[in-house]
């Protein structure tokens, strides 16, 4: 019956599109910032004169900043957090949360900022996200700032990412958005075996694809009604990292469709290269011989982790992709179906190809953006400071990972951190019994708490299995390097998306009939055809272009 | 004197009195009846499942073990959601919302209605075009926005309440109707010393019962469902209605599951099915258990306005 009123009948759907639409419009009077560094500015109430890496910041007096603060169902935020106190105490900031549910949180976060009326810091921001405000102004160009930020400087070069500082940059050569920093960073979804079962038919964890397959045709002798592989991302996360192995992407990872190729210095289009192909036939020989379901490839995604748990715990998939919290959910599954089970459930490094032992490149974690009023603020300067302070300075880190020393937990003197008996920190199983959660209760280990993390801090809290895996990756794989940058402007950026659209959706059907055998692999030629039909060759000359001029520039 | 023995109506009492039913008209109701139930068995089912989810024990509904029956029964959700004072004071705002809202709704309706239904009336087509321009044109989203926070409605109940004030459909099923009452009532009542306000209020809206339980369900209903209003202005999750705290519950587990959260590793625990089942079913049942109660309005409602048409 809510559907006759016109108001039901919103289609909320439509949000980003407007909200970008009407940005352009609205803030289009707000473009044109002047172009003057941080250390020329003069609203510098409440800073620090000498503030530096490693150092406590304080405000000189107390300051108010307002804060986006994206509500996750089963953390919603309270006002009583000891977060708020703690960093109050040590800063004299007092955050002013605006609330945003997670479920619609990129949707209400573009209408705050087009609106003009975002609060002054903006988390949460993934790489990328910051593209759509540039031209609008709505947001202050970073780069134009980190000399204000020591702890960022310092822990950019001790870890080695300025190489990838410099790849967010812009068409006009500003970075408006700073990610959070990880000192070292692994795949998260990788491949989850029943290593019981591998031990069980003789078969060594895999290293390889190619041992993939024959511990796959191993178990399937041993248990010819199951198909051992799966996937329950309709095939996504897989071909993801698959795909690094044999030296091109796909899937999750596909992006825009362009690889590096370093030799010819240009990017080229993923999906047509040799190694594209090569993966699509490995694939494909897997469905032909029984031994990865087809079926877990075309369910849609919702619900599959669900049927596929179930498949797991009826013993007819033995390896399947995942994350750690993957391994808990089929964990309960195969107890949940026979309370007395034995099984091993492992997540392992994903698995080398042709391209070597390779996986995704290092990643940023998400970081924060200033909205453009910000500036105006006479504590503007005080800002970015505490900003600094909060997101990179190891103190702030542990703090906000932890809580407070000698109260939440201790540290011994080789740095290890015990949490106290009184409290738990039950997302990661961490003393589950005590009754006063770190993050439900006290605001700890939210998620500015994994922004930016040194490689001891991120152990700290995982568990050993997933210490174990981050291990065996960081020590036998190989990040990608990263591709070189390529910005388009505006008017690019609209070409570019009509031309790529058709081609990922051609891409995207084709990868799966070639693998499902729907369309034989001798019809590749055509394939390829079909694509350049489709203006592939314009697509990557607007690309590489972006990319020459973007290194002319810099 | 003996009637009863002698009466054929007593013989033939249980059979129908008119022509008899042909085979094919009985046929057709068995297949008829048939394909109802087997319908409304499909509209059915997603219900009971969820009913059944919300009485499952979490580990069972992962293992895709539930459908129509509860299994490992389980009431500590219930417990756990009885005391969650985040969803009680959302539902309780739902209500406020619901109630404030339908009786403004309400009013502002009924005598925009009324005033427009007078033929006489000059100026009546401007009137009526103001209010269907805003059924084909409307100001986007950020303008709207931008007019409700400049208005300082933003974070108060009445950024829900009042932009969907005069739906404008339901205006004009209204206007129709009242355009349809007897003229020579209210000429009767004028003759007899009632002013406009009299006529409305002791004449017309007695008359009018059928389409004011319709109005009051639609209106409380799109008010109970609504949750963009609220998402749009409310940022502070204390005025969130039940539906924004449902929406967050079950659209924030379903998206830690896809490709964007996944992507970029969430660090999403995801809300297990049973919280969400119990959550649907406890936001669900105040506004089913309204339907049945006017429903018998709403149908005697809509075959007025099109017999009299």
């Amino acid at each position: 019956m809510g559907d006759l009123t016109p108001r039901a009948r919103r289609p909320w759907r439509a949000v980003p599109a407007a909200v970008a639409a009407s940005s352009l419009l609205l803030l289009a009077a707000c473009s044109g910032e002047s172009e003057e560094g941080g250390a020329g500015l003069d609203n510098t109430e409440a800073s620090m004169t000498d503030f530096a890496a490693d150092q406590q910041f304080k405000a000189t007096e107390p300051v108010d900043f307002s804060i986006l603060w994206t509500d996750w169902p089963e953390l919603p935020i309270k006002d009583s957090w000891q977060l708020f106190d703690e960093i109050e105490k040590r800063t004299n900031v007092t955050l002013q949360p605006t609330n945003i549910p997670f479920s619609d949180a990129t949707e209400k976060r573009s209408l705050l900022i087009s609106a003009g009326d975002a609060p002054q810091i903006i988390p949460l921001v993934y790489t990328g996200e910051d593209a759509p405000f540039v031209s609008s102004g709505a947001v202050l160009p970073m780069s134009d700032y980190v000399d204000l930020m020591p702890n960022f400087q310092k822990y950019v070069e001790e870890w080695d990412l300025g190489d990838m500082i410099d790849n967010l940059r812009q068409d006009d050569g500003k970075y408006y958005m700073v990610p959070g920093l990880q000192e070292v960073s692994v795949p998260v979804f990788s491949m989850i075996i029943r290593k019981d079962v591998f031990d069980e038919v003789g078969a060594e964890v895999p290293e390889t694809w190619d041992e993939l397959r024959v511990a796959l045709e191993k178990i399937k002798a041993k248990h010819p009604d199951s198909k051992p592989l799966a996937d329950g991302f309709e095939g996504q996360s897989m071909l993801n990292y698959a795909a690094h192995a044999y030296g091109t992407v796909a899937g999750w990872g596909f992006g825009n469709g362009t690889f590096w190729d370093e030799g010819a210095g240009e990017f080229t289009y993923a999906a047509t290269s040799d190694g594209y192909k090569e993966m699509v036939e490995y694939f494909h020989g897997l469905v032909e011989d029984g031994l990865l379901d087809p079926e877990t490839l075309t369910t849609t995604s919702d619900g599959s982790v669900n049927e596929l748990s179930e498949k797991v715990a009826n013993s007819a998939v033995y390896a399947a992709s995942g994350a750690s919290g993957t391994v808990a959910e089929f964990q309960l599954a195969l107890q949940e179906a026979d309370p007395d089970a034995e099984f091993e459930l492992v997540q392992i490094a994903p698995p080398g190809g042709p391209a070597g032992q390779v996986v995704e490149p290092r990643n940023f974690w998400h970081g924060f953006m200033l909205s453009a009023e910000a500036k105006d603020d006479p504590h503007f300067v005080a800002l970015v400071q505490f900003l600094d302070w909060l997101y990179y300075s190891p103190d702030a880190r542990e703090m906000l990972r932890w809580g407070v020393e000698g109260e939440t937990y201790t540290k011994d003197a080789d740095g290890t951190i015990t949490i106290d008996p009184d409290y738990s920190l039950d997302a990661y199983n961490i003393n589950p019994d005590a009754k006063t959660d770190l993050a439900k209760d006290l605001g700890f280990s939210t998620f500015l708490a994994e922004s930016t993390e040194s490689r001891a801090l991120k152990e700290s809290y995982n568990s050993d299995q997933f210490v174990e895996y981050m291990d065996r990756v960081l020590e036998s794989r190989t990040p990608r390097d990263p591709f070189p940058p390529a910005p388009l402007d505006d008017a690019e950026l609209e070409q570019a998306s009509l031309l790529a659209t058709p081609l990922k959706d051609t891409v995207d059907t084709n990868t799966l009939k070639f693998i499902l055998g729907d369309r034989p692999l001798a019809e590749w030629d055509d394939y390829v055809t079909e694509l350049e039909g489709q203006n592939l060759q314009g697509y990557l000359d607007l690309i590489n272009g972006a990319q020459q001029r973007f290194a002319e520039k810099n | 004197m003996q009637r009863a023995t002698s009466s054929p109506s007593v013989r033939s009492a249980g059979t129908p009195v008119g022509a008899r039913d042909t085979r094919g008209y009985r046929a057709f109701t068995v297949f008829n009846t048939v394909a109802l139930v087997v319908v409304s068995l499909f509209m059915l089912y997603p219900f009971v499942t969820v009913l059944a989810q919300s009485f499952s024990s979490p580990g069972a509904i992962k293992a895709g073990m539930v459908s129509f029956w509860p299994v490992g029964f389980n009431l500590d959700t219930y417990r756990a959601m009885a005391q969650d004072g985040l969803f009680w004071s959302s539902y309780r705002n739902t209500l406020v919302y619901t109630l404030v809202g339908t009786t403004i709704a309400m009013v502002l309706t009924t005598t925009f209605a009324f005033v427009i239904s007078k033929r006489h009336l000059r100026g009546r087509g401007v009137l009526i075009g103001v209010a269907v321009f805003t059924m084909f044109f409307n100001g986007g989203l950020v303008p709207n926005y931008v007019l409700i926070s400049s208005l300082g409605l933003k974070n108060t109940m009445w950024a829900v309440v009042l932009p969907g004030a005069v739906s404008v459909f339901n205006l004009l099923v209204m206007k129709s109707f009242f355009e349809n009452l007897p003229q020579e009532l209210e000429e009767a009542a004028q003759i007899d010393g009632l002013g406009w306000f009299g006529i409305f209020g002791r004449i017309v809206l007695p008359l009018s019962k059928a389409v004011l339980a319709t109005m009051v369900l639609f209106y409380s209903v799109a008010y109970w469902n609504d949750w963009f209003s609220a998402f749009l202005y409310l940022d502070k999750n204390e005025l969130f209605p039940v539906t924004l705290f449902m929406r967050n519950l079950i659209a924030g587990a379903s998206s830690s599951a896809s490709e964007g959260a996944a992507a970029v590793g969430a660090t999403t625990q995801a809300v297990s099915a049973n919280i969400q089942a119990v959550t649907m079913i406890l936001t669900i049942i105040p506004i089913v258990c309204v339907y049945p109660f006017v429903q018998r309005f709403f149908v005697s409602g809509v075959m007025l306005g099109s017999v009299k048409g």
